[in-house]
């Protein structure tokens, strides 16, 4: 069969909300049940027609493992229609998407979900080695005495962990100090650095100042406030209700702040590199909790379902660059869409490019705006273009709003289809950062 | 075809034994059942086996569903003597008598409902195997119509299982699931149904290796509180709590489960099983020909009945399957609603002004579940999956995909019409839309809906979760697939669904009105409240008395339909001075904890409010009448606007249909086998009598209706 459209009939998320708080307690997969349960109500979707739901997360729930399964059952979809998991960090939510516009467009499949959810605030901490060897020699132990021998030793263990983890700086793992999973995720395995470490390099290296980061997050704040206000983000959130009570819905996400200001930003201080660092809590995005789905089709489905879709998909890209440098991987993935999908920078009529922290961007943009770099790094003969700032992030971006990482690659899709429509734009890129070094880049059209 | 094939006896090899498989298939039923004809084959059968020289007998059943569902209630129905009774069910015993002593051991093998005499012929096997399945129940359900055990059941059970679990099972009429009757030791071993059959044979061969002997199962008390429970002392404690327990639940109304205990009590460990039997056989018979008994199979068959229609003439019309639920309004009824549908496994969806009272509808029903939960009659993994079932929201969206959407939000006709024609905007044209309403007319409503053929009533009453009935409105343009549909859909959500004719109060509120606004009368002629509500609840069997009934629904509601009623109906209709004060006095009933009762803050009935009658312009209550003259009252009063309803407006069809509607909807005592039932029992012409002679105390309200005075003439019949 020859290439098909691809066609995104409809996006929905939950409000993002900052991790420990409103959503602290709910499963990552009920996140997930929610947006995709209302976003059938919306589309008033027959699930039959459901060819696959796949979804992005990161922090792979013991109890959920292939969440996307558990997802898609809890949402109402049958038991015949088949769901999987994808974990590409930070771009996981895109991912799902790239899998299923290559099974539309290739015409295996006509109606896919994909999207991501997760839970950040239950990421759990993790046992170190030298305690799990004791648990396993305590439920293998036999006699009462070898089960009070291993005891002793569990709970002088158990004194160790605690002593360790109040005595030792935080970053340094020692043998009995339990590893909190969040930070462990967010440090790369290949070289050792925190992402915020990442950032921080840079920072030095694109020789970002302090005000410049924080200027660029207050901006975030106040889009985003903005937006929410106006009303535009309603568009794209489904209320969730708050088990078990339901007292209280959330309509808005939990995070931009309307009167967030510079002073306050410049107090606060560095927190990965205390002595040189310009990257603080406030320039940088929050851990945060919440899902999105989309609803994919073939354009001849879309069709025959009597649906009037928001964009089409033209292209994806994902490149690989330095781990340590992983926030430029936009750069490195754009070209690579822009490619696939037949254009140029100047074609990007609106983008959204993933606010890990206010650094990354700030360098991102400055890449994209490079001839040396692009002939230096990406090997091509001139610089891929600029990213005007009255087109970057014009709602907001993840500083305001949160990076629930394996929910983000949907989100940014969603609002950018959204705005594209209002602004009347024809072609739209969303791009992020990946943990690890990588980067993704998705290419839009409207449909209007 | 003859009976004979209905019970097979296959001869088999287990190693070098020979053994015996003898298969129930009841040739031309659904289901196997003791009748004449099954119990004299049978008799024949087990008296070749005893002849016989198998090692062991397997007895089993070839139907999918169904081991034995018990004795034929049909027959039992058309028993009216004590001597044919004596006659039938003495067969019964001896048979099982028969195969309790057969030389080699038996062993029944278990799937699907094992009920009543069903489960009696088990335990008069040696050995018991049964399939997990959720289809197999095995359980003594008898003293649910009225009668015990007679098959030995009294007498075999608490032997097998120990008195308290058979006390439970046999007052209660329970069946239990196969695990639990494992854990109580009813069956002794629990399988897979997929290899019930092969587990069956090896539980056979392990038989024979021990030797094959018979056994006689009897309990074993473990633990010392059953130990004691079990001893001569212990049992008279128990006996005395079951017998406190009965009552409690029953008001003395219902004497089957009382006649159980005191047979238990006479033949537990008695070693004469002649004698023992003998007792149970003439407690049984005594049952057997109570109105009582008679009228507890009359209601069994009504709910039968109700599974076969479909709620409309025209047998080529079918209901839709629903699948996708729409509720607009997520209040009490709204949430209730909800919780019965998503329960089934309906997809609901409902839609509020705001997301406070979209909340509120999903806690309700949320909180049902997890009541059960707490119970542990609902796992946690099955309580996901209802409760991610209920969904809901301030648009419209999923309402596209909803088969049918009930409208349960305010009662003003102007709104409800408007909220109609806009829902309709947003669902497929083929969909359906029923309203909740419980006063306003349905065809009226209809004239909203801009088809109105897709429209109906469905009425549900509260609480929606424990109320089984559901009135069908069939409105004047309501189409034959629409009724069939909300038809189907009520019995798909577990209820009982009864058609009726659009017209003020439909079925049941037309002729609850008049016996609440009898109440009111009461009160006023200076009757106690609380020995009203006593009266109807001791004496007569309601659920509740009409005060605590009125505070139910709302004194508000109450009042407002009654001068609707009093519109529609004119001088039938007469409202109670003290009941036109309520609407000054701020009571609205148990919605704020004040109305003829006083409430805690969770809604729990307390005594009558001290203040109530003085607060109404009342002297202090002086009872000058009778309880009796107080139950006739507003029985009657139901009973005579009944024959109006019934056979002058034809709002249902049938009295079949009036006596169900009254005891689903009601709680109406269904030991009186219904309304119509009852009037019946008593005579229309003692009906009629009486009414007239209340007319002539000055109450023009209760002037006897044409129709029943009609029915007086001849003391007739509501039933044909």
């Amino acid at each position: 069969m020859s290439a098909r459209d691809v066609v995104i009939v409809e996006g929905l998320r939950t409000p993002f909300v900052k991790s420990g708080t409103k959503l602290a307690k709910i499963h990552p997969a009920e996140i997930g049940r929610v947006a995709l349960k209302e976003l059938i109500a919306k589309t008033n979707l027959d699930v039959d027609v459901v060819d696959e739901v796949i979804i992005g997360n990161t922090g792979n729930p013991a109890d959920a493992v292939n969440i996307a399964r558990v997802v898609a059952l809890n949402a109402g979809i049958p038991q015949k229609t088949s769901a999987y998991t994808v974990h590409r960090n930070c771009a996981s939510a895109m991912e799902s998407i790239s899998h299923g516009f290559e099974k539309i467009k290739a015409g295996t499949m006509d109606v896919i979900i994909a999207g991501g959810t997760e839970n950040m605030s239950q990421i759990p901490w993790l046992m170190p080695q030298k305690f799990q060897d004791l648990l396993n020699q305590l439920v293998a132990a036999r006699s009462t005495g070898q089960k009070l021998g291993v005891l002793g030793a569990l709970l002088n263990a158990d004194f160790k962990q605690v002593w360790e983890l109040v005595s030792t700086p935080p970053m340094l793992n020692t043998k009995f100090k339990p590893v909190n999973g969040v930070m462990q995720g967010l440090t790369d395995p290949f070289v050792g650095i925190n992402m915020g470490q990442t950032a921080e390099i840079l920072a030095k290296e694109w020789n970002l100042s302090r005000r410049e980061q924080d200027e660029f997050a207050l901006r975030s704040h106040l889009l985003a406030a903005k937006a929410t206000k106006e009303g535009r983000m309603k568009e794209e959130i489904a209320p969730f209700m708050l088990p078990p009570d339901y007292k209280e819905t959330l309509t808005e996400d939990i995070g931009p702040r309307e009167t967030q200001t510079i002073e306050a930003l410049t107090k606060l201080k560095p927190f990965f590199d205390k002595l040189t660092g310009t990257i603080t809590a406030g320039n940088s995005c929050p851990i945060t909790d919440g899902a999105a789905m989309l609803l994919l089709m073939s354009r001849e489905k879309a069709q025959a379902l009597g649906y009037k879709p928001i964009a089409k998909i033209r292209s994806y890209g994902f490149a690989g660059l330095e781990p340590e440098r992983m926030g430029l991987g936009p750069v490195y993935s754009t070209p690579v869409a822009l490619k696939r999908a037949g254009l140029t920078m100047k074609d990007i009529g609106l983008v959204e490019l993933n606010e890990a922290f206010a650094a990354q961007v700030l360098s991102c943009r400055k890449a994209f705006d490079s001839d040396t770099f692009a002939k230096e790094k990406l090997g091509l003969s001139s610089k891929i273009g600029e990213i005007r700032e009255e087109i970057c992030n014009v709602n907001g971006g993840a500083i305001a709003l949160g990076h629930p990482v394996g929910a983000t690659g949907s989100r940014l899709i969603i609002t950018l289809m959204k705005e594209m429509k209002r602004r009347n734009i024809q072609f739209g890129l969303a791009t992020l950062c990946i943990g690890g070094g990588q980067g993704g880049s998705m290419i839009i059209e409207s449909e209007a | 075809m003859s009976i004979q094939e209905s019970i097979n006896v296959i001869p088999q090899k287990i190693g070098d034994s020979s053994i015996a498989i003898v298969e129930f298939d009841l040739v031309g039923e659904k289901v196997n059942k003791w009748n004449t004809q099954t119990m004299t084959r049978f008799k024949e059968v087990v008296q070749e086996l005893a002849k016989s020289s198998y090692k062991l007998i397997i007895f089993r059943s070839a139907k999918p569903k169904i081991f034995i569902a018990g004795a034929d209630i049909e027959e039992i129905k058309s028993l009216n003597t004590k001597e044919s009774f004596t006659k039938a069910v003495g067969a019964g015993q001896e048979i099982f008598n028969l195969v309790e002593d057969l030389p080699m051991p038996t062993l029944a093998s278990v799937h699907g409902a094992c009920m009543g005499g069903g489960c009696e012929f088990i335990m008069a096997c040696d050995y018991r195997i049964a399939s997990e399945a959720s289809e197999t129940r095995i359980g003594l359900p008898e003293t649910k119509l009225g009668i015990i055990p007679g098959f030995g059941g009294c007498i075999r059970m608490p032997r097998i299982i120990g008195l308290q679990a058979a006390l439970d099972i046999i007052l209660q009429g329970k069946a239990v699931a196969a695990k639990k009757a494992a854990k109580m030791g009813l069956v002794d071993r629990v399988v897979h149904p997929s290899i019930l059959a092969e587990q069956t044979l090896r539980y056979a061969a392990d038989l024979l290796k021990e030797g094959g002997k018979k056994r006689r199962k009897t309990f074993c008390p473990t633990g010392l509180v059953n130990k004691f429970l079990e001893s001569g002392l212990g049992r008279g404690i128990v006996f005395s709590q079951a017998r406190k327990g009965v009552l409690k639940m029953t008001h003395g109304h219902y004497p089957a489960p009382l006649t159980a205990i005191s047979v238990i009590e006479k033949t537990y460990g008695m070693s004469d099983r002649t004698r023992a039997l003998k007792i149970e056989l003439e407690n049984f018979c005594e049952l057997g020909i109570t109105a009582i008994s008679k009228n507890l199979i009359h209601v069994f068959y009504l709910t039968e009945m109700v599974k076969k229609q479909t709620g409309v003439a025209n047998s080529s019309v079918k209901g839709k399957d629903v699948k996708h639920l729409g509720i607009l309004g997520a209040g009490t009824m709204g949430g209730g609603i909800a919780y019965v549908a998503a329960d089934k496994g309906i997809d609901t969806r409902m839609k509020d002004i705001n997301m406070d009272a979209v909340g509120k509808g999903v806690k309700h029903a949320r909180d049902l579940w997890q009541k059960l939960v707490k119970r542990r009659s609902l796992t946690e993994y099955d309580f996901r999956r209802k409760i991610d079932l209920v969904t809901g929201g301030v648009t419209y969206a999923g309402f596209g995909q909803s088969d049918v959407v009930v409208e349960a939000i305010v009662e003003d006709m102007e709104i409800k019409k408007k909220v109609i024609a806009e829902t309709a905007k947003n669902m497929r044209p083929d969909a359906i839309i029923a309203t909740n309403t419980s006063s306003l007319s349905v065809t009226e409503m209809a004239n909203g809906h801009p088809r109105p053929e897709y429209f109906a009533g469905m009425h549900f009453f509260n609480p929606v979760h424990k109320m089984p009935l559901v009135e069908v409105i069939r409105g004047a343009k309501s189409s034959d697939e629409t009724v069939a549909t909300i038809f189907e859909l009520s019995k798909k959500m577990g209820k009982m669904p009864v058609v009726v004719k659009d017209g003020p109060g439909f079925l049941v509120n037309r002729l609850l009105l008049p016996y609440m606004a009898e109440a009111a009368f009461l009160m006023q002629e200076g009757m106690d409240i609380d020995r009203v509500d006593r009266a109807y609840v001791k004496e007569f069997g309601m659920p509740m008395g009409p005060f605590a009934l009125m505070d139910e629904v709302g004194l508000d509601v109450c009042l407002k339909v009654l001068k609707i009623f009093k519109k529609a109906f004119g001088a039938r209709v007469e409202i109670a001075p003290c009941m036109e004060k309520i609407e000054k006095s701020g009571r609205l009933g148990k919605k704020n904890l004040k109305g003829f009762y006083q409430y805690d803050a969770s809604g729990k009935r307390l005594q009558v409010d001290p203040n109530i009658y003085s607060e109404l312009g009342l002297s202090a209550p002086t009872n000058p009448l009778a309880n009796k003259d107080c139950i006739e009252r507003g029985v009657f009063a139901m009973i005579n606007e009944c024959s109006l309803a019934l056979i002058e407006d034809r709002i249902v069809e049938t009295p079949d249909e009036v006596d169900l509607a009254m005891i689903m909807g009601t709680g109406f005592p269904p030991f009186r086998g219904g309304l119509l039932k009852y009037a019946d029992s008593i005579g229309t012409k003692y009906i009629c009598d009486q009414l007239d002679h209340y007319l002539s105390k000055g109450a023009a309200r209760l002037k006897p209706a044409t129709p029943l005075v009609n029915l007086a003439k001849n003391n007739s019949k509501f039933y044909k």
